[in-house]
């Protein structure tokens, strides 16, 4: 038998292309694309001035929403990862590396100020900066990418949506009105939800100004989201929890934005018995904008590094080593 | 055979799933076009979010030693390609491909790590190439005694 012309080989040849694109797009805009069909929007045939007009509508269709219990309750058990979304698509022609900005999808500002980001992701291979390299949280929409892990717990009146970035939660209130008690915007604002059968329908509101990711648009603190949340079942075995997002945002679009996100089950990492585990990303983040506008990292010896396993406040002590397994030091030597 | 195609099915799997860079910051400060290996010793493997960090120290030719740092991708991914907090443990030797640092300082992306036992791992984010074609090409290059692409490039060596 000749390898190369044996029927194997060319199954081989359309994986490697299929996944090959996959992996461009996971790079540009679509974490973890390509597992289980394509994604499609699912955007309301209706248009709503508002996001609370939005949500009320959803709200009404469903009669008040379905009063779960424990033992009715969706479960969405396990670990979870990004598995692609669509993004990408209601902002750039191609929806992917070697696109053009969609003129008019952005407001005026907004898109100048994306398509600078966009000319040096498309020229230099990179943006020059992500705000994430100071340890900001993700926040919304990004949350809805992270490639870390995530858990999504529901209870009758509350579900957890977990990132392991930061850590990040998102608390979705059910059955509750919207209420900005501290008066101010946050990471991950205020959430309110309820349960339609086996979909989860949630508002957020009051969020920080943002960014979808670091090649994408930004988003501005008047930005709201309308999200439905639904585990779906494919041929295969495949299970994808999906989100159709409706988005608002009067400073940076000129109308609402309709995109869908994904997770899958990261089966390999349960595996692997992987333990999500707190983490705190300005203890082992040694990245900064140095003078060019550029991220750069501070390496040890220099003024500036965070060393995350290094002792506490309290080295005179035993066991205040953060890392006790190595207990290593970091000795620049003759640098 | 069938072991054979499961092989190559893995290796294509992982291989672009290697080329898939999840970061949380940009890779502006790496020069990509440029890969650099260097052997030395291995002072901590920060097996950390959102980045992990492997920390080698290298013989100079003057008989010092400097300490290189390499960033590398997060648990999450690493785990997926056998990589763990306990794979490249202080004290032992390890040669690491890498691109880096534009400002000349003795750091870079890494691309993969290989060991003293011969096995090569892709600790690879999106600021190197950690694909099995790299370091297929690599161990090509490592043999004619090259330790920069551009070298090896220039030489015309496959």
């Amino acid at each position: 038998m000749k390898l190369a012309k044996h029927p194997i080989w060319i199954g081989v040849g359309l994986l490697a292309l299929s996944l090959g694109s996959t992996g461009a797009v996971a790079q540009q805009g679509a974490f973890g694309g390509g597992y289980g069909p394509p994604l499609k929007v699912q955007a309301s045939q209706r248009t709503f001035a508002t996001s609370d007009d939005h949500y009320a509508y959803l709200l009404k269709r469903a009669n008040g929403g379905t009063k779960h219990t424990l033992a009715s309750v969706p479960r969405w058990d396990g670990l979870w990862v990004a598995a692609g979304n669509t993004h990408m698509a209601a902002f750039i022609d191609t929806g992917n590396l070697g696109g053009k900005v969609i003129q008019g999808v952005l407001t005026p500002a907004y898109e100048a100020a994306y398509k600078e980001r966009w000319r040096q992701q498309t020229e230099q291979g990179q943006v020059d900066y992500d705000r994430l390299g100071e340890c900001q949280p993700p926040g919304m929409p990004r949350f809805l990418l992270e490639p870390y892990s995530h858990e999504f717990i529901n209870l009758p009146d509350q579900s957890y949506l977990i990132n392991d970035f930061g850590p990040s939660i998102r608390r979705v209130l059910i059955g509750k009105q919207h209420n900005n008690l501290y008066g101010t915007h946050s990471w991950y604002g205020d959430t309110i939800g309820f349960w339609s059968g086996a979909q989860l329908v949630m508002s957020t509101k009051y969020l920080y100004p943002a960014d979808f990711t670091r090649w994408s648009p930004m988003t501005s603190n008047q930005f709201e989201s309308i999200e439905t949340w639904e585990l779906k079942k494919y041929p295969g075995g495949i299970e994808r929890l999906e989100v159709q997002a409706t988005f608002y945002d009067k400073h940076a679009f000129v109308k609402p934005i309709h995109v869908v996100y994904a997770f899958r089950h990261a089966t390999d990492l349960q595996k692997a018995d992987y333990r999500v585990a707190h983490w705190e990303c300005e203890q082992t983040n040694n990245t900064y904008l140095d003078d060019q506008g550029k991220s750069n990292f501070h390496l040890p010896g220099e003024a500036g590094f965070n060393d995350g396993r290094g002792q506490t406040h309290f080295p005179q002590l035993p066991g205040q080593s953060r890392d006790p397994i190595y207990n290593t030091t970091l000795t620049p030597g003759a640098n | 055979m069938k072991i054979a195609y499961k092989a190559l099915l893995i290796t294509c799997v992982t291989s672009l799933a290697a080329m898939t860079a999840h970061a949380h910051h940009s890779f502006a400060m790496f020069d990509r076009s440029t890969e650099v290996v260097k052997t030395g010793t291995v002072q901590r493997w920060a097996f950390n979010n959102p980045h992990s960090w492997l920390y080698i120290n290298v013989a100079n030719d003057d008989g010092t030693q400097t300490l290189w740092s390499f960033e590398s991708a997060s648990p999450t991914q690493l785990i997926g390609r056998g990589i763990t907090g306990k794979s490249f443990e202080p004290g032992t030797t390890v040669t690491v491909m890498f691109c880096p640092l534009r400002d000349g300082r003795p750091g870079g992306g890494s691309g993969w790590v290989r060991v003293a036992d011969g096995q090569y791992y892709a600790t690879a984010d999106g600021g190197c190439n950690g694909t099995e074609e790299n370091i297929a090409r690599w161990k090509g290059w490592m043999k004619l005694g090259y330790t920069s692409n551009k070298d090896a490039q220039a030489a015309g060596a496959k």
